[in-house]
């Protein structure tokens, strides 16, 4: 790891303060994502600001009209314990419980779990060529890559995947970010606007202005029921990053779905939404959906590569699954 | 704010931790982990080197009571905290009941990843005294183990946990 200055703000609002002073300087919550690039040397920053001493960032809250607000400091032992998210949005509970290790949970940040980086394994390390560390071309793209765990959406000109297994029951919750710092003040940004598509040479995923930080995830309220269930592929049952993440949100009027979100992580840059799978739910009855819905809408639009053609199949398993377990629960 | 500079030729910091229960005044360079502030700086070479990438639990510490993997806390964060490493569990009369507990079941091997399970066990303990083997698979799953297979391994916290609970009703029964 090389040289960096660490400053140490108090609060959210003294972050941005020190992110603006300071142009380069990152923001540090629990590093279990930071600390890998460090080592590797992928990354090298002069100065750090360090979130450990901000006091306003880990609340979880219920506003009195009925919204969630998840503060993005709460790590995800945070929100797999909560009695209040256990209650009211237990799908995030059990996502959160499922992710990573127990020690990494009690050390991980819901804002640094939706702002993490790619696994891809040319990015992350130094000696390998990356088209977003100023290489001309994606190497997994390349004949001969290893494209195994790359995404099948959106992936050209890279390949990289979002890696987050909270992020896509997020966006079936309907979640929006509330950002903060930045030139315009807190500003509520929808779920999706929070990321960046890739470009060359840049490896920060977030469609931030300088200065802003995640502040706080909001879930807001519905006045209609809301199930929502999702299910992750992995390799290992725990300890392990999924292959495909799905998340299915319905809004229900009656037995019939008025409204539904269907999110995949670990299949393309960012968080992706399979707004396919979305048309084939909406409107539909709940007793037909269970009879007919395959998940194979979930991967229309795919683009994959030689190597991840099988990825494609796994997000319709995990679609499907991840709607049985929104039917199953209430 | 405060603010530290740190680097491989930057000033080492002070800082003042709890570890095992004793004030430590230790002096390190600043960018330095926890993981090597407790060897290189503190001897504490019971805490073992692993992958470095929070990919094997064998660098697991508690911190304010709660398992962490060392290799990926700074030393500059732990200012003011309690930190228990392997070599605070064993008291005056010598080894824990669930250190010994893992020597006679043979839950440890070439030993490589004792320290990180005997850590999360002893977390583990604490707040559940009697876990299921479901609850231990699950709390124990961020510890990788290549030799033993961690059959022996949740069967040693089982051990030590039944033994406590004997331990306690015994001194019930003595009015202790
Ligand atoms: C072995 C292993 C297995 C894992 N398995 C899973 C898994 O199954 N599912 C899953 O979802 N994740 C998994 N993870 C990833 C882990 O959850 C993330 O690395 C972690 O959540 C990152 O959070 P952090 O607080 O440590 O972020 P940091 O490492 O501190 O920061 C990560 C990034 O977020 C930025 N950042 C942090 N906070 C903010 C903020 N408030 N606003 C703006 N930017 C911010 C930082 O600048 C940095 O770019 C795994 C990690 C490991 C090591
Ligand atoms: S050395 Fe820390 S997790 Fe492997
Ligand atoms: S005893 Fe050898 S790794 Fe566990």
């Amino acid at each position: 790891m090389k040289a960096f200055r660490f400053l140490r703000p108090r609060t959210l609002a003294e972050a941005s303060e020190a992110l603006r002073r300071e142009p380069g300087a990152v923001p540090k919550a629990g590093g279990v994502d930071l600390l890998d690039r460090w080592k590797e040397r992928v990354e090298e920053p002069e100065v750090v600001v360090g979130l450990c001493d901000v006091t306003d960032g880990a609340a979880l809250r219920l506003e009195e009209d009925g919204a969630l607000v998840l503060g993005a400091l709460a790590t995800l032992a945070d929100l797999a314990g909560s009695d209040l998210v256990r209650r009211f949005l237990p799908a995030l509970a059990r996502a959160a419980d499922q992710a990573a290790s127990p020690q990494i949970r009690h050390r991980a940040t819901l804002g640094g779990n939706l702002a993490q980086a790619t696994r891809c394994g040319y990015w992350r390390l130094r000696s390998f060529p990356c088209l977003l560390r100023g290489a001309s071309r994606c190497p997994v793209r390349e004949p001969g890559g290893v494209q195994e765990t790359a995404g099948i959406f959106a992936n050209d000109p890279c390949a990289s995947a979002h890696p987050s297994s909270v992020a896509p029951v997020l966006g079936a919750l309907g979640a929006e970010i509330l950002v903060g710092g930045g030139p315009e003040g807190g500003r509520g940004l929808a779920f999706e606007a929070l990321w960046r598509a890739p470009e060359p040479g840049r490896s920060d995923v977030l469609a931030l202005e300088p200065g802003e930080l995640i502040r706080a995830v909001r879930i807001p309220p519905s006045a209609h029921p809301v199930r929502v269930g999702h299910a992750e592929v992995r390799q290992r049952a725990a300890f392990d990053w999924p292959l495909v993440t799905a998340a299915v949100g319905l809004t229900l009027d009656a037995d019939r779905i008025r409204e539904a979100r269907v999110w995949l992580g670990s299949v393309a840059p960012t968080p992706h939404r399979a707004r396919a799978a979305e048309a084939a739910l909406t409107g539909r009855r709940l007793a037909e959906v269970r009879a007919t819905f395959d998940g194979r809408a979930a991967a229309e639009g795919a683009t994959p590569l030689p190597g991840t053609a099988y990825k494609a199949g796994l997000v319709a398993v995990a679609a499907r699954r991840a709607l049985a377990d929104a039917l199953e629960r209430s | 704010m405060s603010e530290q500079a740190a680097g491989p030729t930057a000033r080492r910091v002070q800082a003042t931790w709890r570890v095992n229960g004793e004030s430590v005044t230790v002096a390190f360079r600043p960018h330095r982990t926890l993981l090597e502030v407790l060897r290189e700086d503190l001897g504490l070479t019971g805490t073992k080197h692993g992958c470095e990438l929070g990919e094997c639990g064998t660098c697991t510490v508690l911190l304010d009571g709660e398992p962490v993997l060392s290799c990926l806390v700074l030393g500059l964060e732990c200012e003011g905290r309690e930190i228990r490493t392997v070599e605070g569990l064993a008291g005056p009369e010598g080894p824990s009941d669930l250190q010994r507990a893992f020597a006679e079941l043979g839950a440890a091997q070439c030993g490589y990843c004792t320290p990180g399970f005997l850590l999360v066990a002893e977390h583990v303990l604490a707040r559940e005294p009697r876990p299921t083997r479901a609850q231990l698979v699950e709390e124990l799953s961020g510890n990788l183990c290549r030799c033993t297979g961690y059959l022996k391994i949740y069967e040693a916290v089982e051990r030590a946990a039944q033994r406590r609970a004997e331990g306690a009703a015994a001194e019930g029964r003595h009015g202790g």
